[in-house]
């Protein structure tokens, strides 16, 4: 129990309280069972009292159970142990000394400085535990200046520098503006501010009344407004003008410090996209229309995944363009493509568009917007397509194409073979996958790979699989495949 | 041995599997599926030897027709025999 009582801090309170519980402890084997049936209860008290004693002095678990436990569920313990001092007297003392920052009281002016930090972490610890206790007792002491609940962290060190100088008045109650989330320890311990309305903060220290949210709201809808005209005004003058037009306007509307942002994000807008493409022109200019008159997310997004769909629909056109028979996989691709396009791009522009655009949304949307398009498109530097790693992973088998066929060869003939290719990888992707499931797995194995080639005839009772393998990969990836014994009984790699 | 032997022996690999890309292709058919380490290398395996029939078929349809460049029909005609011979 508690044996030790350093004089240097508190003296007065909290020793007095300690002594007090100490000997109450003493007495009842009551406070073994407060003590188990409060420990659920104040668990986080009973940490909030480490954090609080422990700077002024290395307390001990059992000491602070002792001082907590029996103060907190059991009024009824305290009034009927402890005659000498009423309930009331030894709650106020246990509020005051519960956070180690409220040394609000003259006689206990310990730590100013220090107490406010210790004390913010266990403050809504202290705050939940000190409610109800304070609950009956300080609304009379609730003073006319109630906590200021500022929401901003900034005003923390406000506070601080407010509390300390009150302190040093020695005014008991302390009108420190809280945080909403957790009201601080002194406030809770003297007042209970948690619904406080700012005005009187503002009307005391003008100074500090501000309000951020609202300026914020209208900037970044101004913001999003301007991205979307942007962005969906594909080329040229509809766009250069709504985007030109956009921002004066919301630099001759908007007074504020933040309308400049937005002029410099419109202008970068139109080069992130380079995709919006001349079939959008309709859509541009639909969603001029539409911004003109609504200014929502919601439709925002829409359009955005409109943009994104329409051009994926565009480049899946080029690639069934070439190809006229092989429809039903051709079909299968274009959608791919689409829906992996807007997968790209999204990942490529996730400061603009937060709102990843569903893609059954933009394979919907695509298929919607389909008018021929000309080839040409305008891609921005830093922009890359999906088609791009894709197709450079394709021109290696086409380039090996090149070389197995001997013989010159046109340059169309070339887009057919990625188209095979294509398909090829298609094809290839669901025979494993019918392979691996037909032996339960989920997980493609080397041996679904020779079941493919055995049956597609490459692999036979003459010519195995490690006979291709020498054949046609070089050394290294050979190492790799075929098993070979090493010194030391050891198989690599292993089977 | 000597250091440039071993300098050597770290040279560029010549027919380098795209593993990367192979690996991506088949996450992207297939999300659901694994590909194990050793796959895509069997894979590339199997796509060079695909590559080399249709090449060699193209081959055969462009001599047939006595043209000297292989065209977009060759390749044509060719891929769907050989796509057919490779459904598995």
């Amino acid at each position: 129990m508690a044996d030790s009582y350093s004089p240097n801090s508190e003296p007065t309170t909290r020793t007095l309280l300690r002594r007090v519980l100490d000997t109450a402890d003493s007495r009842s084997p009551r406070r073994r069972l407060s003590v188990r049936a409060g420990t659920q209860r104040t668990l986080p008290e009973t940490r909030l009292s480490w954090r609080l004693r422990s700077q002024t002095k290395p307390t001990t678990k059992r000491r602070s159970h002792g001082t907590r436990s029996p103060g907190r569920p059991a009024h009824s313990q305290a009034r009927r142990h402890l005659e000498e001092q009423t309930p009331r007297t030894l709650f106020q003392n246990i509020l005051r000394t519960a956070p180690e920052s409220s040394i609000l009281k003259p006689e206990s002016t310990g730590k100013p400085v220090p107490a406010p930090t210790a004390a913010q972490p266990p403050r809504r610890e202290s705050s939940r535990s000190s409610l109800e206790l304070q609950l009956p007792e300080l609304e009379p002491s609730t003073s006319p200046a109630p906590a200021l609940l500022a929401p901003g962290r900034r005003k923390q060190r406000v506070r601080l520098s407010m509390f300390e100088r009150q302190v040093d008045q020695g005014q008991p109650v302390a009108q420190e503006p809280q945080e909403t989330a957790d009201a601080s320890s002194l406030t809770s311990s003297l007042n209970l501010n948690f619904a406080t309305p700012l005005q009187p903060q503002s009307v005391k220290r003008p100074g500090l009344a501000r309000k951020p949210p609202p300026r914020r709201a209208v900037d970044v809808g101004l913001l999003l407004q301007d991205l979307r005209d942007a962005s969906f005004a594909p080329t040229g003058n509809s766009l250069r003008t709504s985007v030109t037009t956009v921002p004066t306007d919301t630099a001759l509307e908007d007074t504020q410090p933040f309308s400049q942002p937005l002029v410099s994000h419109s202008p970068a807008v139109p080069h992130f996209l380079p995709h919006p493409s001349h079939n959008e022109n309709e859509d541009a200019e639909r969603t001029v229309s539409h911004r003109t008159q609504s200014s929502q997310l919601g439709l925002q997004s829409d359009e955005v995944t409109e943009a994104v769909g329409s051009q994926d629909a565009a480049e899946a056109e080029e690639l069934d363009v070439p190809s006229g028979e092989e429809d039903p996989s051709d079909s299968t691709a274009g959608p791919e493509m689409a829906s992996s396009n807007p997968r790209s791009l999204q990942a490529e522009q996730p400061p603009l568009f937060s709102e990843p655009p569903p893609r059954p949304d933009a394979t919907l949307r695509s298929s919607q917007a389909v008018p021929a398009r000309p080839p040409p498109r305008h891609r921005a530097a830093g922009h890359r397509p999906r088609p791009d790693p894709y197709k450079t992973g394709l021109n290696h088998y086409t380039k090996l194409f090149r070389f197995y066929a001997k013989m010159p060869m046109e340059k169309a003939a070339l887009g057919m073979v990625e188209k095979c290719l294509d398909k090829y990888f298609h094809r290839l992707c669901d025979d494993l996958e019918v392979f691996a499931a037909h032996a339960g797995r989920k997980t493609v194995k080397p041996e679904d790979l020779e079941l493919l080639m055995r049956r597609q005839g490459l692999v036979t009772d003459q010519v195995s699989l490690h006979v291709l393998v020498e054949r046609h990969l070089p050394l290294e990836y050979r190492k790799l495949l075929i098993p070979c014994a090493f010194s030391g009984n050891s198989v690599f790699p292993a089977q | 041995m000597a250091l440039s032997n071993t300098v050597s022996q770290k040279a560029k690999l010549k027919r380098k599997a795209p593993r990367s890309f192979l690996k991506r292709v088949f996450k992207r058919q297939k999300p659901h599926l694994r590909l194990e380490a050793r796959g895509d290398l069997l894979v590339h395996l199997n796509c060079l030897l695909f590559v080399h029939r249709l090449a060699e078929e193209s081959r055969t349809n462009a001599c047939e027709n006595k043209c000297g460049v292989i065209n977009k029909d060759h390749v044509l005609a060719a891929a769907k025999v050989i796509l057919k011979k490779s459904r598995g």
